[in-house]
C-alpha cells in the first residue's frame, strides 16, 4: 500500500447516482480483485473508502454511489485533469484456490464492483454471475459483467432480466451449476439471505464487508467487524474479504 | 537543517512531532507506507489491563472540519503489547506507552507492569467513549490528583505524562492537580464530546450515540488550552488538537508547547507526520530558527 498523487482521467456518471472514476498513477499499481483504495476529497477530513473496479497497470477505475458531502463533491468537484490524493492498493481482496473453478458471484448495488474486478482477474474460472440493481435505470457496466461464462442480471422490479433480487437467481441455479466457491458483495440485507440460501451446502462464500473506516490501513480500529469466534476483525485490514461464517452479518 | 530536538522530562526526541494515541496503532501498519523511525516518538493505541472489545459500529462520523470516534479502547491488552509490539517500537523511536483504566488500582497496575520498559507512560484520564475509559478521573481536580498520585508511586523509572480532558470546568486547574499528583508532564487536548446525527434515521450516527471530536476545526479552543495550561503548571506540556501541518504544530509550540502530538491527520494524509516534520524544519530555517526548542512558550499577547 502506497500514498499517490492521481490524475483522475474521467469522472462520469454512468447510472442513477452512480459514477465511474478513473485516475492514473505514476508508477503501475498491483491491485487484486477486492482491493480498496482510500480517496482524500478536499478539506474533508475522512477519506472515502472505494473499491477498485478495474486495475490495469497505472489505469484505476472505481465506482461510487453519491450518498453523502464527499461522494456528491467528489461527483461534481473533480473533472479530468485534475489530481487526487489516493491509498491503495487496501485490504486482502478475493482469492481462489486453483481447484475452485466454478466460481458464482452474487452482488448487489455497488457491490457488483468489487466483484467485477473479480470477473476481470479470475479469468481461467468458470463464472456465473448474479448481479442485482433496483430497476433498469440502475444497470450499468454490462459490458464487463458479460465476461462471465453466464450472466444474469435481477431487478427489483423486473424491468430488465431476472424478476426479483441477485440471491433469488442465484438460489434457482446453485443446485445446477454446483459452485465450488461464490463471491459477494452488497447490502447486508442481501448478504444474509445469500448466508440462509447456502447453509449446510458446504460451498466456502467469499463476502466482501462495507464499514465506516478511519485510517484505512488496519491502525485505528474504527471498521471493526464481530466474528463468530467472538474476536474482531479489522474490515480495512483482516477484510474486506471474509468467509460468511467467519463473520456475524 | 534547523536543530529539531526537544528535550522532554529530560529524555531527548529527535524532532517534536508525535502521532497520537488512537490514530496509530502500533506503529506498524505506518511503517508499511513510511520508515517510523523518523517520527520524534509514538504514542501507542490506549492500552488497558486485559484485552477489550471496544464499542458497537460505526465507531466514526464526520462533520464540518472534524470527525467524531468512538472506538471505546479496543486494545489487544498490556500483555500481548509488551510481547509482540514494544521490542520492536522501541527499535524505532521514543515510545509512550497511553494506557486506561477503570479504578486507581488499574491505573496502578498497568503503570508497575511498563514503568521501565516504554519511554514514557501517558495516563489515559480522558476517555469519553467508555463508561470505565477513566474519564471519571479526568474532572475533577481532586481526582485527578489522586489517580496521578496512584499511577506515579509506581512510575518509578519512567516519567509519568497525564492527558487531559478538555471536557472539565477549568483545565489549568486539573492540570495544576496532575502537576501537584506528581505528573512529570501533561498533554492536552483529549477530544471534546460531541454528538452528529443522521437526520434521515433521526438517529446519531455513531453506536455509542456521542463521541470525541478532533481534527483541524478544534484547534484554536486546543491552542487557547494549552496556552492557559504552560501558564498554570511548571512542567512540560505536550500540545495536540486539529495539527494539520507544520504551521499548526509552531502555534502548539509559541502557545507553550515542548513536542505535539498529530492525531486526525493521519487519516486524511497518511503522510501527515513526516510532512509537518519536514515542514518544520523549513519553517525553521525560513524564520531563522536555529533550534525547534526557541519556539517553546515563544508567543506574545497583544
Amino acid at each position: 500500500m502506497r500514498e499517490v498523487t492521481a490524475v483522475i482521467l474521467e469522472n462520469k456518471q454512468i447510472a442513477e447516482e452512480v459514477y465511474e472514476l478513473t485516475f492514473c498513477t505514476e508508477q503501475s499499481v498491483p491491485v487484486l480483485p477486492g482491493q480498496f483504495c482510500m480517496i482524500g476529497v478536499g478539506g474533508m477530513p475522512l477519506r472515502r473508502p472505494i473499491a477498485v473496479c478495474k486495475a490495469e497497470g497505472e489505469r484505476i477505475t472505481v465506482c461510487y454511489r453519491l450518498k453523502g458531502e464527499g461522494t456528491h463533491r467528489l461527483a461534481s468537484e473533480y473533472k479530468a485533469g485534475e489530481t487526487l490524493r489516493v491509498l491503495l492498493p487496501l485490504g486482502n481482496g478475493f482469492s481462489l484456490a486453483k481447484e475452485q473453478k466454478r466460481i458464482a458471484v452474487v452482488g448487489g448495488g455497488v457491490g457488483i464492483f468489487p466483484l467485477i474486478s473479480a470477473i476481470r482477474t479470475f479469468r481461467d474460472k468458470e463464472i456465473y454471475a448474479y448481479m442485482g440493481f433496483r430497476n433498469r435505470g440502475a444497470v450499468c457496466m454490462e459490458y464487463e459483467m458479460l465476461r462471465a461464462k453466464k450472466l444474469t442480471i435481477a431487478t427489483d422490479d423486473g424491468s430488465v432480466g431476472y424478476h426479483g433480487t441477485a440471491v433469488q437467481a442465484f438460489q434457482e441455479e446453485m443446485s445446477r451449476i454446483k459452485p465450488q466457491a461464490v463471491l459477494a458483495c452488497g447490502p447486508t440485507p442481501m448478504l444474509r439471505a445469500l448466508k440462509q440460501a447456502v447453509a449446510g451446502k458446504g460451498i466456502p462464500v467469499y463476502v466482501s464487508l462495507e464499514e465506516r473506516m478511519g485510517c484505512g490501513i488496519g491502525a485505528c480500529l474504527v471498521c471493526t467487524c464481530q466474528k463468530t469466534d467472538g474476536a474482531r476483525a479489522r474490515v480495512c485490514k483482516d477484510g474486506p474479504v471474509f468467509e460468511i461464517n467467519e463473520v456475524e452479518i | 537543517m534547523s536543530n529539531l530536538q526537544v528535550t522532554l522530562c529530560g529524555k531527548t526526541f529527535k524532532n517534536p512531532v508525535i502521532p497520537a494515541s488512537g490514530t496509530f496503532g502500533f506503529g506498524r501498519e505506518y511503517d508499511e507506507i513510511y520508515d517510523i523511525s523518523v517520527l520524534g516518538g509514538v504514542c501507542t493505541k490506549g492500552l488497558t489491563l486485559e484485552p477489550r472489545a471496544g464499542n458497537p459500529v460505526p465507531r466514526i462520523a464526520e462533520s464540518r472540519g472534524v470527525i467524531l470516534n468512538a472506538v471505546g479502547l479496543q486494545n489487544p491488552g498490556v500483555e500481548r503489547f509488551i510481547a509482540e509490539d514494544l521490542e520492536w517500537l522501541k527499535g524505532k523511536t521514543r515510545v509512550i506507552a497511553n494506557v486506561a483504566g477503570s479504578s486507581l488500582d488499574d491505573y496502578a497496575k498497568i503503570c508497575a507492569r511498563l514503568d521501565g520498559l516504554v519511554d514514557f507512560i501517558e495516563l489515559n484520564i480522558s476517555c469519553p467513549n467508555v463508561k470505565c475509559g477513566g474519564m471519571a478521573f479526568g474532572i475533577k481536580p481532586e481526582s485527578v490528583r489522586e489517580v496521578t498520585a496512584a499511577a506515579k508511586r509506581e512510575c518509578k523509572r519512567t516519567p509519568l505524562v497525564v492527558k487531559l480532558s478538555p471536557n472539565v470546568e477549568s483545565i489549568a486547574n486539573n492540570a495544576r492537580a496532575a502537576e501537584e499528583g506528581g505528573a512529570d508532564c501533561v498533554s492536552l487536548i483529549n477530544t471534546l464530546t460531541g454528538m452528529a446525527i443522521d437526520v434521515e434515521r433521526r438517529k446519531p450516527v455513531i453506536a455509542n450515540n456521542t463521541g470525541g471530536v478532533s481534527g483541524a476545526g478544534v484547534k484554536p479552543v486546543a491552542v487557547r488550552m494549552v496556552y492557559e495550561v504552560s501558564r498554570a503548571v511548571s512542567i512540560p506540556v505536550i500540545g495536540m488538537g486539529g495539527i494539520t501541518c507544520a504551521e499548526d504544530a509552531v502555534e502548539f509550540l509559541l502557545a507553550g508547547a515542548t513536542a505535539v502530538q498529530v492525531g486526525t491527520q493521519n487519516f486524511t494524509d497518511t503522510l501527515a507526520c513526516p510532512k509537518i516534520i519536514a515542514g518544520l524544519d523549513a519553517w525553521c530555517e525560513n524564520h531563522g530558527v536555529k533550534n525547534v526548542a526557541e519556539l517553546t512558550g515563544g508567543l506574545q499577547l497583544n
